[in-house]
């Protein structure tokens, strides 16, 4: 049951590589935050634990219905940013991608070399979905997907954390929840700016402060 | 208790933002306000260290020596801040750059901001921390982007994408020791109280991975070379109190979060591994802003290179990791974030009055301005360590353990471009402090709360610098309870 969880991961996130548009890359991030809902909700009902099912409820409010629907109506309002502009092309980027699922795996089996083979797959996967956040951010030149690339990289370290520590501490996982919601607020609000002074959301335009 | 005064004063006064109409008022209440923390924190400070122990509440709260050093360094550069920001919004308003509501944004968002900074040191659990920092840049970037001009927006947007990719690693770092603790075999925790005693016994090679995460991100956001690209955007878009805020107390933070860490790691996986990152990112960091000091255009942006060359020498001073190199470290903390703030509002004053950034443009400042002149002028001489100033002390200190430790090399790159540095400075600032009134140029009177938050910063680095010439021994008795060797 773990590994088809961890499979639709992996697949959503191989699909917001090859996305050249907004709306299919916030669509595979909701496939996504989903997967990780499963999850999480599955970890949940293994260990029996009151809290993780809190964390389970507000993983699905938030980065399943909230943070998809605010990136919907943001790149809804400013019709510029539908295009994502990529540096790289989408066949190259999924290269890029197997390249980093490759890296993650070796990485996270030498690093966590005291758990069995089957749990090291998790933090495979984690470090892959923040890699490959990283790499979104890096290759994408508009602002939006920028944003969205950060939120991989940020679902990539909540299923590192649930799954090697035994997740956070209650409170700091309910804090870094609200953290992460209101820097998607707080940068949505931003990428207006942007579009409404400089009538474009590509950074890669961005150049006025050098030196 | 004062540590909830000192946490409460700030949140209050944000609060207050929102409700008192009148500017005037609010400014005063802020003075008044932030004078209250000052007091707090000293008298904090005090306790702590009198006592000679830590002081945990249930929950959240843990203070040492460490984190009430940077708490008294937070209410000083705010409390100068507070004053220098009622002269500097009337002026704004004057002018019409900013209308009266927004001057009361700008009251919600600075409390807002100290409150965020000073709850960093107090917390006992690193994942709060983490958020605390993270909320420190949220907050922030709106202050950057205060006057929504192009350039502004850009650099705050700059300024939040690179620190939270920053920060993102330093979440994973965070997992990571964590998860060190959790394999350990004790419970699940992320208090620090409950890490640092036993963490000779956790996995050497996890903590030393995270370690490095830890440092790429915090180090980030304390704008530690090469991960400093957003710092010199920021500094210079912001409004000038809000500058010497970002340069003063906020990279600070950073440090303070990475030495937290470094705490742990040191007592995990020994001191060398510690010290050679620390004084790689730290030497690095001195070459790289040496270089753009030199070939500088911009007031703000040389202000904030010069911030990014002496986080490096701080990074340096820990990074020596002797009784006096961490002393000196930790009084260049003092040091930099009072001289820096007094040069950001120096900066402040002048790029009001004659409307330019660009250094070339600039010329005698003295007979325009002849208090901030004046306090330029010093404020020069400070800031590149001329005797009797504290800077020279704190810097001597570090230099000196260089030397006396075999880290030879450490020290003579050291001396070498912080000579490069002061001929910078002493380039830039001759040039246009001196020389003749461009046309159509007439001397102009300050606001006198601006003359108050120099004055007020000044007491600091001139009687700190001849306090210590007496007080050397009791400095490193404080030191030694910085960092565990």
């Amino acid at each position: 049951m773990k590994e088809i969880i961890l499979f639709g991961i992996l697949v959503s996130t191989y699909f917001m590589v090859i996305a050249k548009r907004m709306p299919a890359l916030i669509r595979s991030f909701g496939y996504q935050s989903f997967f990780l809902f499963l999850a999480t909700f599955a970890i949940a009902w293994g260990e029996d634990q009151p809290e993780l099912y809190i964390i389970c409820g507000l993983l699905f409010i938030i980065k399943v219905s909230l943070i998809p629907y605010l990136l919907y109506r943001i790149t809804n309002k400013i019709k510029a940013g539908q295009d994502l502009g990529l540096i790289i092309n989408s066949q190259l980027s999924l290269f890029c991608a197997l390249g980093f699922t490759y890296l993650a795996w070796i990485f996270s089996a030498r690093l966590f070399s005291s758990l069995n083979q089957s749990l090291v797959s998790m933090p495979a996967v984690a470090f892959f979905m923040v890699l490959t956040g990283l790499f979104l951010m890096v290759s994408r030149i508009t602002a939006l997907a920028q944003v969205v690339g950060l939120l991989v990289m940020e679902n990539g370290l909540f299923l590192l954390a649930s799954t090697v520590s035994g997740g956070m501490p209650f409170f700091v996982e309910i804090a870094i929840f609200f953290d992460v919601f209101v820097s998607v607020v707080i940068m949505g609000f931003f990428v207006y700016r942007i579009n409404k002074l400089f009538t474009h959301i590509d950074v890669g335009k961005l150049s006025n402060l050098k030196g | 208790m004062p540590i909830f005064f000192i946490l409460g004063i700030p949140f209050a006064l944000a609060l207050s933002a929102l409700l008192i109409k009148n500017r005037k008022v609010l400014g005063l209440l802020n003075c008044l306000g932030y004078l209250a923390v000052l007091s707090f924190s000293v008298v904090l400070l005090k306790q702590i260290v009198l006592s000679a122990g830590t002081r945990s509440y249930p929950g959240f709260i843990y203070l040492d020596t460490l984190s009430v050093f940077f708490i008294l360094v937070t209410s000083i550069v705010a409390l100068a801040v507070a004053l220098y920001s009622i002269g500097y919004l009337e002026k704004d308003i004057e002018e019409g750059r900013i209308s009266e509501r927004k001057a009361r944004i700008y009251y919600l968002l600075f409390n807002l901001f100290c409150c965020s900074m000073l709850v960093v040191p107090a917390v006992n659990n690193l994942g709060i921390l983490w958020v605390a920092i993270e909320m420190t840049t949220l907050i922030s970037a709106f202050l950057v982007g205060f006057y929504n001009t192009k350039k502004s927006v850009e650099a705050a947007w700059k300024y939040i994408i690179i620190c939270s990719v920053g920060i993102i690693f330093a979440l994973l770092g965070t997992i990571l020791f964590s998860y060190a603790f959790s394999i350990s075999g004790l419970s699940k925790s992320l208090n620090w109280s409950d890490i640092a005693p036993v963490a000779h016994i956790l996995d050497k090679d996890i903590l030393k991975i995270a370690f490095i995460f830890i440092l790429v991100g915090y180090g980030t956001k304390a704008g530690l070379a090469p991960m400093h690209t957003w710092l010199p955007d920021a500094h210079s878009q912001a409004p000038a109190p809000i500058s010497a805020l970002l340069s003063g107390v906020l990279l600070k933070m950073a440090i303070y979060a990475i030495l937290r860490f470094g705490i742990i790691t040191i007592k995990g996986v020994g001191f060398a591994y510690f010290s050679n990152l620390m004084i790689l990112l730290g030497v690095v960091s001195l070459v790289i802003s040496s270089g753009f000091i030199l070939v500088q255009k911009d007031l703000k942006r040389l202000l904030a290179y010069s911030s990014i060359e002496h986080i490096g020498i701080i990074a340096i001073g820990f990074g020596l990791g002797t009784p006096l190199a961490v002393a000196g470290a930790a009084l260049h903390v003092f040091n930099h974030a009072v001289a820096k703030s007094l040069m950001f509002f120096g900066a402040g004053n002048i790029v009001r009055v004659y409307k330019k950034h660009n250094l070339n443009a600039i010329r005698g400042v003295i007979k325009a301005l002849p208090f901030t002149g004046i306090a330029v002028l010093i404020g020069v001489f400070v800031l590149t360590g001329f005797p009797p100033f504290s800077l020279f002390v704190s810097e001597m200190m570090i230099i000196i353990s260089a030397f006396t430790n075999g880290a030879y090399l450490t020290g003579a790159l050291l001396l070498l471009f912080l000579a490069v540095v002061f001929g910078g400075f002493i380039y830039h600032f001759g040039k246009m402090l001196f020389g003749n009134l461009p046309k159509g140029m007439v001397r102009v009177d300050e606001p006198l709360s601006t003359k108050i938050a120099f004055i007020f910063l000044f007491f600091p680095i001139c009687a700190l610098g001849i306090a210590l010439l007496f007080v050397n021994k009791d400095l490193l008795w404080v030191a030694q309870r910085l960092l565990p060797r």
